[in-house]
């Protein structure tokens, strides 16, 4: 590393440990549902049983008897997987005419989705039950929440998938159209293909975000549709009966995705500052 | 078709659903926010429906403000939440980015653990603080004050010293399920989940920093201290200024971590407000959620403006 700073004796053994330390106490609460979810609900509340027990597979193996958690975790694959790929069929095409082709208005139309994220959920809870409830006959249907969590995402989609598209050269594009390529043949022949790391990354980021979403899955569900979220929610004050079996379905809901977020630090800063920090 | 409308055209879908999905919604709140409309009275049924005829002007709006202290309450506790949540994150966060912005032995895997809280769902989150970490009996809350009981105990029995530790009053845990002690706990687990957030964007902006400059200042003579104070800092204060925004804009619809901890004991904030509304008066939560709509968007215009800044370079 370039900087130059004094290192000395105790700057070299004292910095990296303090690190590691902060790094393990930031993880604990992670290691410590993990470490539980190997425990019978009778150990997991026993202090003398704190570190020392028998690890048993029991949480998981019943985990579908208990909490039917594949249900809710087929329903979580669904609709984070079709909302993501319904956001991508949207988001491609406006993303690559606002970077190939942009107008004076572009700027202000990419500032106005991002705002549209910005508007509190809450406030419009009430209108979308009743829609949804009353009037579109659609509450509680994977299709709803596919359209949701698709909708609340968007903007972040195509703001990503502009920042990648702008570092494309418009000559490669151009001169796909001095050939008589056509629209649909420009995305699908050159542009797929040229930006598939920034399109994969953008997918992952945004699967990511519809799997954690908790307010629209939760408040627009009951039980066909319900979610991981809205599984854990259900669970929420076991009053100490059921640590095990709870820390058991809790990793099981998101061990998945943090492995999966490991694979996408470096996108997630430009996905979530919609690319003002670099 | 010209070559002028067909990007326009690609835009559509996008411009579209997320016009009908910003539009109808709200359209509808500001228009119950201005009638009398609950789901359940059976001494004025009509109101039961909502209806031009029951205008109620900006009454809604004075009810929330004036004769709810909920909404008072509710304001001032999302203000709490968010602030603390924001202080904490950002000072942690600097500090953590710093600290780790230099190599040393498994670098790679210490960010990958100080990453990890920010990927876990907000209801496992949740479930996992207030029961497992901070229940006052049986979470490790508990189990840890219980254990320094049972050391002091131990230390009284002592000679002289025990005497010493004779005056010690039993620790008594503290329960995270009271109204206040329940926003402390939503603070503890929001901050532990987003200070890997404020980490990860202060390290991308420390990298891109200009060490010349640094290596420039040390030949100058400056300690550590002056170099983080005078380069660093300003260096950060996009990034800083970015993720209190963002920050905000997310803390302030925080919902679930709410709903989780505290359902019934009085902890709310403005989102938690208007579900309870929502439950019978849906003018008084769609006024409450046009104050939100305000809230998130005095926050909004500011970054708004800085990212429109940074976009087309």
């Amino acid at each position: 590393m370039a900087t130059v700073t004094q290192h000395s004796r105790f700057g070299n053994y004292f910095w990296p440990v303090l690190a590691w330390a902060v790094a393990l106490i930031f993880f604990f609460p992670i290691f410590w549902m993990v470490f539980t979810s190997f425990k019978t609900d009778a150990d997991a509340v026993k202090p003398e049983n704190l570190f020392v027990f028998t690890p048993t597979l029991e949480n998981y193996v019943n985990m579908t008897k208990d909490y039917d958690y594949w249900r809710f975790a087929t329903n979580s694959v669904i609709t984070s997987t079709f909302a993501t790929l319904f956001a991508l069929v949207v988001g491609v095409p406006a993303a690559y005419a606002m970077a190939f082709d942009p107008s004076r208005h572009t700027k202000d139309v990419l500032l106005w989705m991002l705002s549209t994220k910005m508007l509190p959920a809450a406030a419009v809870l009430y209108p979308m039950t009743f829609l949804t409830k009353n009037f579109l006959e659609v509450f509680d249907t994977h299709f709803l929440v596919i359209i949701v969590l698709c909708l609340i995402n968007l903007p972040i989609v195509i703001w990503m998938l502009f920042t990648y598209f702008k570092e494309i050269p418009k000559e490669i594009i151009e001169a796909g159209k001095m050939d008589g390529v056509s629209t649909w043949g420009e995305i699908k022949d050159i542009l797929i293909p040229l930006a598939w790391g920034g399109i994969a990354s953008t997918a992952l980021l945004t699967f990511i975000f519809c799997w954690n979403e908790a307010y629209w899955t939760v408040r627009l569900t009951t039980i066909d549709a319900a979610t991981l979220s809205k599984l854990i929610e259900g669970n929420r004050a076991p009053e100490g009966l059921f640590f095990g079996r709870l820390s058991a379905v809790s990793t099981a809901a998101v061990a998945p995705i943090i492995i999966l977020g490991w694979f996408c630090q470096k996108q997630l800063v430009q996905g979530l500052t919609f690319g003002a920090v670099k | 078709m010209s070559n002028r409308s067909l990007p326009r055209l690609l835009q559509t879908p996008a411009v579209v659903l997320l016009l009908l999905w910003m539009l109808v919604p709200l359209s509808m709140t500001l228009y119950f926010s201005f009638i009398r409309y609950v789901l359940n009275s059976t001494r004025r049924p009509e109101w039961m429906t909502p209806s031009l005829s029951n205008w109620r002007g900006l009454g809604n709006y004075e009810y929330v403000l004036f004769k709810t202290k909920d909404f008072w309450f509710a304001i001032q506790n999302s203000l709490l939440i968010v602030g603390s949540i924001l202080i904490l994150t950002v000072v942690l966060g600097l500090a953590i980015a710093v600290l780790i912005n230099r190599s040393f032995p498994g670098r790679g895997i210490v960010r990958v653990l100080l990453i990890s809280p920010f990927f876990v769902m907000p209801a496992v989150n949740a479930v996992l603080w207030i029961n497992m970490i901070l229940d006052p009996v049986l979470g490790l809350n508990g189990l840890a004050v219980a254990g320094l009981n049972n050391i002091i105990d131990g230390l009284q029995t002592f000679p002289v010293i025990g005497q010493f530790f004779a005056m010690w009053p039993d620790l008594e845990p503290i329960s995270f399920r009271a109204t206040q002690t329940s926003a402390y706990a939503v603070i503890m687990m929001v901050t532990w989940q987003w200070t890997p957030f404020a980490v990860l964007i202060f390290m991308t902006s420390l990298q891109s920093e200009d060490e010349s400059q640094k290596e420039a200042a040390t030949l100058d003579g400056a300690n550590a201290w002056s170099k983080f104070r005078n380069l660093t800092v300003p260096h950060l204060a996009r990034p800083i200024a970015i993720v209190v925004m963002i920050q905000s804009i997310f803390h302030l619809s925080l919902y679930a971590e709410i709903e989780i901890v505290s359902r019934g004991n009085g902890n709310k904030n403005l989102p938690y407000l208007i579900g309870e509304f929502t439950s019978n008066n849906i003018g008084a939560a769609s006024a409450t959620g046009i104050f939100a709509v305000i809230l998130a968007n005095i926050v909004a215009i500011f970054l708004l403006r800085m990212v429109g800044k940074s976009l087309m370079d």
